[in-house]
């Protein structure tokens, strides 16, 4: 387990989740032919178990063709693919109920479900998921007990070796796993677990605690939490951490499946790249503030009236890699910088012991990907953010002439 | 002979152990299998860190968590002689991401839970499954909680002296234009009427005109005799101080004062499963708390009307639910308009290293109060309880004293008494925490 620990860590501090968007027209061209041949073949199946189709439900919302197209030229730009694959996409969404999921909650907040299928409206989003063919998820179907088991059971049967097995929660090892278990035979979450998973085609862990083993594994870990990562092997898994996992990142992932029947590319977290390749930082509003050395010294100060960068007040969107700052939280309405209290670094490992200080990250002795524990924001900034480098400049002058000390946190 | 039946749909999952006189339920007792030890993982951390951790604690009531833990934190000031003082806007905001989750919580409970399962039981097509209504209006409520805390579910922007939210009278415009929608929304989908008609009415006859998905509800809550079913211990308690809700303790119709002090808890009493709930007592003895309460102790006209003639049955306990949604969006409503912007978002407080002491905060979350008990020495946390709602409505006791949700399932059939369970709207996750 240590090792486990240890080696996740080292691949966290790799530079692998740097995001490669170009690949090159040869790469485009061979991935569009195998898209559509994909397509064609998946347009001549049945749709499963009749589900609604979805081109009636666009048209009951009163959701235009134009819309539709503008929707999925966004998703395509999101899943990093050339605008030529625009009407894939399309295609692709239009297909959404041949891929059958299942949902597992295990040791969770249920907080993944409510991002997902409660907390959004029916926008084009939330209507394809709509369309998934959701076989089986215990908090959204009517069936209950031996009922709901049975449910599963069928869905196992019926779409072996096919089905997207969705997993939300860690798993707790503790006790023998006497800390969750499930429906009438008490079987405990890791079995449980084990015996959907092996019939999967791939599965996907949304939510930190599913991926990393999240809050239950903060320190102490009281129940032995782990991720599905840690228990599940010898199957694609596609990880999608953060709290919770935004759902436009649970629709790219499902989309790309049917699109190209493949997962998609990953960093060495197994998260997708095209979430999770580039950092929080990158794209943030308050950027300018950083580079121009203005922080939010305390909250409530003139600095926080004034929108400006909060890393002094523990943002940890430098190193949180996820794309928050682009697509948002409930229908792009906000997201956590944007009510100046900083990142959290849900996404990233560990983040419950290290990253979740509300405090500077200077003294959160945190590594930097570089390697390194950085002590101030100048050093931490010459060793990681380079292109900062004339914003660190500024800063470290208007912080001597201020006479503010560096590390105002509470370690 | 006693029978086990696993109950879901509850944000986790909770094992009733029915104990069976032929048809009738003669006692119940109740397990929640699920565990992560929430509390054991707070202590040694800086006390900051509970305003990011307990909000996890729930997927669905993220924020009344929050609220607790802020609270009890301003409080371990307070007891270690540094009163934090929080602005008038501050405290709104508060108070106003606090009703939203309930609002969202109860529109979701409304068309997720109750409609599903009361179509089961009366085998009625009358009222159509629609959780996308539930999930549609709900989304209004939490667009509106993100303009001020960020995101939905969890968000940390409460912090000791306040909020870090400096918005403009641009989201200020937005929260009010979607508040409207939402209300509107409400009104044509759920009650068939303006919110301000509804809370006007004083009795269940002014219900005849309505033709709409609420007088759908009620009148299958009728036809299934839930207004003579689901009787719990009529007494009820609501304990967060709020300018919605109303502190005390309600027997029958009489109102006593209530302090957090007395709340205790002890371990369930489930003899055929390690539960790893605790029950949640008021001076040793069980309350209902949740809406009804809420509404019992704020003595509404038309819940009272409806306690006077149903008691705190099934019907009255969902009649409550809906009736506070409409209630806290007029109130809702009210606090938008009270906010004045250029009040301070947040004051400065001195280092929480410089703090210890116990701290205490509660607060009324969607099915009731929600106590957080911290224990801080130099800033870090030396202890942590916290005490759900869920822990007083669905104890598990013994036959002798049994719970609310126990005493409420009581001498009906098991069907029944499934349904009956899930009026108390109960939270797995908070449960066991
Ligand atoms: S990842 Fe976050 S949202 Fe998800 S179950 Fe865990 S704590 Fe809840
Ligand atoms: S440190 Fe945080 S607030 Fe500042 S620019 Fe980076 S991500 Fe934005």
């Amino acid at each position: 387990m240590a090792d486990r620990i240890e080696g996740v860590k080292k691949l966290f501090t790799s530079k692998s989740a740097r995001v490669e968007t170009n690949k090159g027209d040869a790469y485009y061209e061979k991935l569009f032919e195998k898209c559509q041949a994909r397509i064609e073949e998946l347009k001549t199946q049945q749709p499963i178990n009749n589900r609604l189709d979805i081109t009636d439900v666009l048209e009951m919302q009163g959701i235009e063709r134009r819309d539709f197209l503008k929707w999925a030229s966004a998703v395509t730009g999101m899943l990093m693919l050339p605008a030529s694959f625009t009407p894939l996409v399309a295609d692709a969404a239009l297909l959404m109920n041949r891929a059958p999921v299942i949902w597992l909650e295990l040791s969770d907040c249920a907080g993944n479900s409510e991002a997902l299928l409660r907390s959004d409206g029916p926008k084009i989003d939330e209507i394809v998921l709509d369309i998934i063919s959701l076989e089986f998820h215990e908090t959204l179907q009517a069936a209950a007990g031996h009922q709901a088991e049975k449910q599963l059971e069928d869905a196992m049967e019926t779409f072996k070796d096919k089905y997207l097995l969705f997993v939300e929660g860690a798993v707790p090892l503790g006790m023998n796993g006497q800390f969750g278990t499930i429906g009438a035979s008490g079987e405990t979450m890791h079995d449980h677990l084990l015996r959907v998973a092996k019939h999967a085609a791939a599965v996907v862990a949304v939510g930190s605690c599913a991926t990393f083993g999240g809050v239950p594994a903060a320190a102490p870990n009281p129940t032995g939490a782990v991720g599905v990562m840690d228990v599940i092997q010898g199957k694609p898994l596609i990880n999608i951490p953060a709290c919770p996992a935004n759902p436009a990142n649970m629709v790219g992932v499902i989309l790309h499946y049917i699109l190209t029947g493949q997962v998609p590319e990953l960093d060495s977290l197994l998260r997708p790249k095209f979430a999770f390749g580039y950092r929080i930082h990158d794209n943030c509003e308050r950027r300018a503030h950083f580079d121009a050395g203005e922080y939010v010294e305390e909250w409530g100060d003139e600095g926080a009236k004034n929108n400006f960068c909060l890393y002094k007040v523990g943002c940890k969107g430098p190193m949180t890699f996820n794309n928050c700052s682009i697509v948002r939280y409930n229908e792009g309405v906000n997201w956590p910088v944007g009510v100046g209290r900083g990142c959290i670094g849900c996404s990233e490992p560990d983040f419950w012991d290290k990253y979740a200080y509300e405090r500077p990250m200077a003294d959160a002795k945190i590594k930097a990907p570089t390697g390194g524990v950085e002590k101030t924001v100048d050093e931490f900034g010459l060793g990681l953010l380079t292109a900062a480098g004339i914003g660190i400049g500024i800063h470290a002058v208007a912080s001597a002439v201020a006479g503010k000390k560096e590390d105002g946190g509470e370690a | 002979m006693i029978t086990k039946t696993i109950l879901e749909q509850i944000e986790g999952e909770a094992s009733l152990y029915f104990d069976m006189k032929g048809n009738i339920v003669d006692f119940v007792t109740i397990a929640f299998p699920h565990f992560r030890g929430m509390e054991k993982m707070l202590e040694g951390k800086n006390a900051m860190d509970a305003l990011v951790i307990t909000p996890r604690v729930c997927g669905i009531c993220g924020h009344s968590h929050l609220l607790a833990s802020v609270r009890a934190i301003e409080d371990a000031y307070k007891n270690s002689d540094s009163v934090v003082e929080i602005t008038n806007k501050a405290a709104k905001v508060r108070e106003i991401t606090l009703v939203l989750e309930i609002i969202q919580n109860h529109l979701k409970w409304i068309y997720l839970v109750l409609v599903p399962h009361l179509r089961e039981l009366s085998e009625s097509e009358e009222l159509l499954n629609t959780p996308l209504k539930g999930a549609y209006g709900a989304s209004f409520a939490t667009k509106i909680l993100a303009i001020f805390a960020g995101q939905w579910p969890h968000s940390s922007y409460m912090v000791p002296g306040g909020i870090t939210s400096d918005f403009t009278y641009v989201d200020l415009t937005k929260a009010k234009s979607h508040l409207q929608k939402l209300t509107e929304y409400f009104e044509a989908e759920t009650l068939g009427a303006s919110v301000e008609e509804f809370l006007s009415f004083e009795s269940c006859k002014d219900f005849a005109p309505l033709e709409s998905d609420f007088a759908k509800i009620e009148q299958l809550l009728i036809d299934l005799e839930m207004h003579k079913k689901g009787h719990a211990k009529d007494t009820f308690l609501s304990i967060g101080i709020h300018e919605f809700s109303h502190a005390a303790k309600v027997k029958g119709t009489k109102l006593f004062k209530v302090a957090s002090k007395y709340v205790e808890t002890q371990d369930a009493y489930a003899p055929d499963e390690k539960s790893y709930a605790k029950n949640a007592l008021y001076k040793n003895q069980f309350y209902e708390t949740g809406p009804l309460a809420r509404c019992m102790a704020k003595e509404f006209k038309l819940i009272k009307n409806m306690h006077r003639r149903f008691k705190d049955s099934a019907y009255t306990r969902v009649m409550a639910r809906i009736y506070e949604t409409a209630y806290l969006l007029g109130f809702c409503k009210k606090l938008l308009d009270e906010i004045n912007i250029s009040e301070a978002s947040c004051r400065e407080t001195i280092p929480l290293k410089n703090i210890s002491g116990t701290g205490e905060g509660v607060v009324e979350a969607p099915r009731g109060p929600l106590i957080h008990r911290v224990q801080i020495k130099e800033g870090i946390i030396k202890s942590y309880e916290i005490i759900t709602p869920t822990q007083y409505n669905i104890a598990s006791a013994t036959k002798e004293n049994p719970s609310p949700a126990q005493q409420a399932m009581l001498h009906c059939s098991q069907a029944d008494a499934k349904f009956i369970f899930r009026t108390f709207d109960v939270c797995s996750v908070c449960t066991t925490h």
